[in-house]
């Protein structure tokens, strides 16, 4: 790593109105969330900021995320001590990123100007659909006239820098009477992103996470997504409309118009630290002597192990995960890879002292030869078109 | 210590059909002996292996001697071998009649005499022994210790009058049947005077000890340290350990003539053992050796090969260990383009098989494929000698062919008289002819000749299926006889993989290569490339299918704390193809090899 090292920070805000089906993050059902729940959990932030950022002494501050849950439940003065205290604790690499994840709701909206005067600058929006149907059918809270009032009222408050989450691939429509094909679901989803032009798009698919109840009801039979000839295709779709109206696909599930990348997410994919605060919230520490790939933790899932180890003065994160040589260079391989810059032949071989093609020789021929994966002169990496849609089982030859 | 008179000495197995309650039974001897105390007792005592206890069968015939106060006040000692009922392991009944004078037929009274009920009470008066007939679960409502007694006599020949009922569940009735027992089972005869021998019965191996053998002293006796002579193999060892089986192994000083136990002697490899061997002393030989035991022919064959190519040392050493432990199965290395360095196993039956595979992965921790089973056909060639293949692969080409002929069987089966269309089809289907059917009372015996590889897999379940569990069956071999068998090969992306291959009749070929191309698609994954699946008779392609290629395969979001979750999955991923045998470029999974014993299934 070159120039000042800097980190970036994660805050988790794990408070949801409603938990969606098919979610899986770390999140606690809060219908209202009171004042005191509020203030209890920002104290319990503070404290832990003030507890772990000597780990990150000497890092100037990149990018601040509040992430969830919804973090936009919280009340704009909340939002405020944060991004003061963080500020306090780690030197400002001007400009900083500072995302704020909104869900589309009346309350949420109305603090949209608060939200920017405390110094947030880029929304991300869990907009999932334009169709209420599809958002009914995903359990989402909101319906699709909320979202593009949101979306209004971000533009009117000034926010420049908005991201579009939007998740296809839902349950299979069709499968219902009158029911109308992803396809065609998927276009008008498109046409009402492009219509409103956000900076950035998440355009992902809807995952069966192990636990949820959209897997029971997968594996009971009685949900149904769609199968993976259609999946692949809205994919292709995604893809082709977005790049042709000017953004750049630049990581598998990420779109951006020039200069609007995710300064944060890219974090993770470059593998460069990140402190990770609240609920659930993972960090990666930067490399030191006795662990020279760094170090993963994680905080408790629990709320109230959460709170009460902070409040108590310990330490909310679990065992320590080191990082071995041979899990970092798997990481390294399977994160660049998701970026369209690919992996780096150079700054790969300056971490582990030779470059991929020393440790990956035969995963990385057959790769090639099936025309996966594509090798510069250099030895750098990159993912081909099929080698995107195939990617699981690239990097499956690389952990 | 003093010597057991040859008087006082009760040597008997418990046989029947299998799950008739015969290691229930000897549960209740044990106890009822004291044998065993009921704090350490667990249900079938006697079946200690993992594998018994979990599929609630007897695998391999087990002895135990308990000591008997007779109501008269005379005390005895009673060796008791309890069996296997199931068909594959009749072998291991066969050795046990070796060591005893008397068998307990055992017989489920609500059940009746079924196919083991005769094979095995016929083994048993062949050999000459007492049998004492008993009726199991009379506790069960749906007994019929009436009908299964006339059963009994009209059938096996043995009078109705003298059953025993008994429930081994409740205990009932066992007393009787220890009384029946030293009354009835003679006491075993053999000069303690003579020079020693002692048949070895079976076997198993010990990581400390070496072979441990089970004998049965017939003349003359056995002490520790005596010098002795294995007369088949010629080997010359000292008795380092004798012990009894009470039912955990106690150390004697001596066996004598008449008595069960354990030998230990120094015998380390397999070459050294053979169950059927008699030992005599070195000093003062026996002129004669016992009578031992017809080596017990495998009649299913299948390849096992170890998962990763590295493991093979490792299963070659499992496999002669556990040749010690079962002297039934045979092995014998074989190549095979598509699996590598592997084994051609020999086994006396498909679940023998299965057991002897599933042991391999517990025992040893090994992963392996397993090839569909076959049988060993004869093979006459144009020119040149006749032979035997044990293998599909190893058949040569059809120009070299004059003509194969396969193993035949006559099959007894055993149903109540409302199924028996069922079961004719089911024969007639496996290309059987009949031979004669028999109707005692409300149960039909049917005997049909059917050749053995349409039997050999799921032939048991198939009959029990078609008649709600009620029949069963037993077979003996018959010889061979010409047929119009041909190979039926897979092509997975043209290149022919050889363990996949079958020998199947010709009016069946071409349904089978479409059902097998379509099951292996089943089986096999879409992965990055599509793989064409073809069936063929020789050059002539039969059926085809394909996989297609894997189309997506990618998870949309990833960050965060993703990143541990998202490794484990992609290192689960990989830990999944490992287990997948890459042919070509083509990966298969292990259950892929078994897809032919699937034919059939809906
Ligand atoms: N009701 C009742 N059930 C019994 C009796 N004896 C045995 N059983 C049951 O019958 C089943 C089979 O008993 P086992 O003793 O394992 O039979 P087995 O003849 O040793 O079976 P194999 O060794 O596999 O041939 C078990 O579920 C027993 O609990 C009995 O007297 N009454
Ligand atoms: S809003 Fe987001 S974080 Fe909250 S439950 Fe739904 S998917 Fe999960
Ligand atoms: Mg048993």
């Amino acid at each position: 790593m070159q120039g000042e090292p800097t980190v970036g920070l994660y805050v988790h805000v794990p408070f949801c109105e409603r938990i969606c089906p098919y979610c899986d993050f770390a999140v606690v059902a809060a219908r209202r969330l009171g004042p005191e729940r509020e203030d209890r959990y920002i104290d319990a932030l503070l404290a832990e900021l003030e507890r772990r950022a000597p780990d990150f002494a000497g890092h100037s501050l990149a990018s601040l995320y509040l992430g969830g849950g919804t973090p936009s439940l919280l009340r704009p003065e909340s939002v405020r001590r944060v991004i003061e205290e963080a500020q306090r604790h780690f030197a400002p690499l001007a400009p900083v990123e500072i995302t704020l994840e909104v869900n589309p709701s009346s309350v949420e909206r109305e603090r949209l100007p608060a939200f920017r005067a405390a110094g947030v600058g880029r929304l991300s929006i869990g907009i999932q659909s334009f169709d209420d149907t599809r958002l009914q059918r995903l359990g989402r809270a909101h319906k699709a006239e909320e979202g593009r009032r949101t979306l209004a009222a971000a533009r009117a408050a000034g926010f420049d820098n908005v991201s579009l989450d939007l998740l296809f691939a839902g349950p299979a429509p069709q499968a219902e009477p009158g029911g109308e094909a992803s396809e065609v679901l998927l276009d008008r989803d498109l046409d009402a992103t492009l219509e409103f032009g956000p900076e950035h798009v998440s355009a992902y698919e809807l995952t069966l996470e192990a636990g949820t109840p959209f897997a029971a009801a997968a594996q009971a039979g009685v949900l149904r997504l769609p199968d993976e000839e259609t999946a692949a295709a809205l994919i292709e779709r995604v893809e082709e409309r977005l790049t042709a109206a000017g953004y750049e696909r630049y990581e598998i599930s990420s779109y951006a118009r020039p200069g609007f990348r995710a300064v944060h997410n890219q974090r993770y994919w470059l593998r460069a630290p990140v402190l990770g605060i609240g609920m659930g919230a993972w960090s990666s520490e930067p490399p030191s002597p006795g662990a020279p790939h760094g170090v993963r933790r994680a905080n408790s899932r629990q709320l109230e192990t959460y709170l009460e180890r902070v409040e108590s003065g310990r330490s909310p994160a679990g065992e320590p995960e080191p990082l071995t040589p041979a899990i970092a260079r798997g990481e390294a391989v399977f994160l660049s890879l998701r970026r369209r810059e690919g992996l780096a032949a150079a700054g790969f071989a300056a971490e582990f002292g030779a470059p991929p093609r020393h440790f990956f020789a035969p995963a990385i021929e057959a790769l090639t030869e099936a025309h996966l994966l594509t090798e510069s002169t250099d030895g750098d990496l990159t993912l081909t078109a099929r080698g995107r849609m195939l990617s699981d089982s690239v990097f499956a030859h690389f952990v | 210590m003093t010597e057991i008179p040859r008087e006082r000495i009760r040597n008997f197995c418990i046989v029947a059909h299998i799950d008739h309650g015969k290691s229930t039974l000897a549960d209740r001897l044990l106890e009822v002996t004291g044998t065993v105390s009921a704090r350490d007792h667990r249900a079938q005592f006697l079946d200690n292996m993992d594998l018994e206890r979990e599929r609630g069968i007897t695998i391999k015939a087990q002895t135990a001697r308990m000591k008997y106060r007779a109501p008269d006040g005379d005390s005895y000692v009673l060796n008791l071998i309890d069996t296997p009922g199931h068909v594959d392991f009749s072998y291991e009944v066969s050795r046990a009649l070796a060591a005893c004078e008397g068998a307990v037929l055992v017989v489920d009274a609500s059940q009746g005499i079924e196919a083991q009920t005769l094979a095995n009470a016929y083994l048993a008066i062949d050999a000459g022994l007492e049998i004492i007939p008993v009726l199991n679960k009379i506790d069960l409502p749906s007994a019929e210790p009436d009908r299964v007694a006339r059963e009994i006599e009209e059938v096996v020949g043995l009078d109705a009058s003298d059953v025993l009922l008994v429930s081994a569940k409740e205990g009932k009735g066992v007393a009787e049947l220890l009384e029946r027992i030293v009354e009835r089972v003679p006491a075993p005869e053999g000069d303690r005077d003579a020079p020693t021998r002692a048949l070895v019965f079976d076997s198993w191996f010990d990581p400390y000890v070496g072979a441990v053998l089970l004998v049965r002293v017939v003349d003359g006796r056995l002490s520790v340290r005596d010098r002795v002579r294995f007369m088949a193999t010629g080997s010359e060892r000292e008795v380092q350990q004798l012990s009894v089986i009470e039912p955990y192994p106690c150390p004697v000083a001596s066996l004598a003539a008449g008595e069960v136990g354990i030998v230990v002697a120094g015998l380390k490899t397999l070459a050294e053992v053979r169950i059927g061997d008699t030992i005599t002393s070195r000093d003062g030989p026996a002129a004669e050796a016992l009578v031992g035991f017809r080596e017990a022919k495998p009649m299913v064959f299948a390849g096992l090969y170890p998962v990763e190519a590295e493991a093979y040392r490792d299963l070659k050493a499992a496999l002669e260990k556990l040749k010690l432990n079962d002297s039934s199965f045979a092995y014998e290395p074989e190549t095979s383009v598509a699996l590598g360095f592997g084994f051609r196993c020999g086994f006396l039956g498909f679940l023998h098989g299965e057991i002897i595979q599933e042991r391999l992965e517990r025992e040893y921790d090994l992963d392996l494929i397993t090839t569909a089973p076959t049988v060993r056909y004869r093979v006459v060639p144009k020119s040149g000698e006749p032979f035997e293949i044990e293998s599909p692969a190893a058949l040569p080409e059809p120009g070299d062919l004059d003509h194969i002929e396969e193993p035949m069987i006559s099959a007894t089966i055993h149903v109540p008289s409302e199924y028996v269309g069922a079961v004719l089809a089911l024969c007639q289907d496996r290309r059987g002819t009949q031979q004669d059917m028999a109707v005692h009372g409300s149960r039909v015996q049917i005997r049909y000749r059917l050749p053995l590889g349409e039997v050999v897999t799921d032939f048991h379940d198939r009959i029990k299926s078609a008649t709600r569990g009620y029949g069963s069956y037993d077979y003996e071999f018959m010889g061979y006889e010409r047929a119009p068998l041909v190979k039926l090969d897979i092509l997975v992306n043209g290149d022919m993989v050889d363990a996949l291959s079958l020998i199947v009749h010709r009016d069946k070929a071409h349904s089978q290569g479409t059902e097998l191309a379509r099951k292996l698609k089943e089986f096999i994954p879409r992965q990055m490339y599509e793989v064409a699946i073809q069936a063929a008779i020789g050059t002539k392609v039969i059926a085809r299918t394909t996989v297609k290629a894997l189309r997506k395969n990618v998870t949309a979001k990833c960050y965060g704390g993703d990143i541990t979750r998202k490794r484990k999955l992609l290192e689960k991923q990989k830990r999944g193809k490992r287990r997948m045998k890459k042919v070509g470029n083509v990966e298969i999974p292990q259950e892929a090899f078994l897809a032919a014993l699937k034919l059939g299934d809906e």
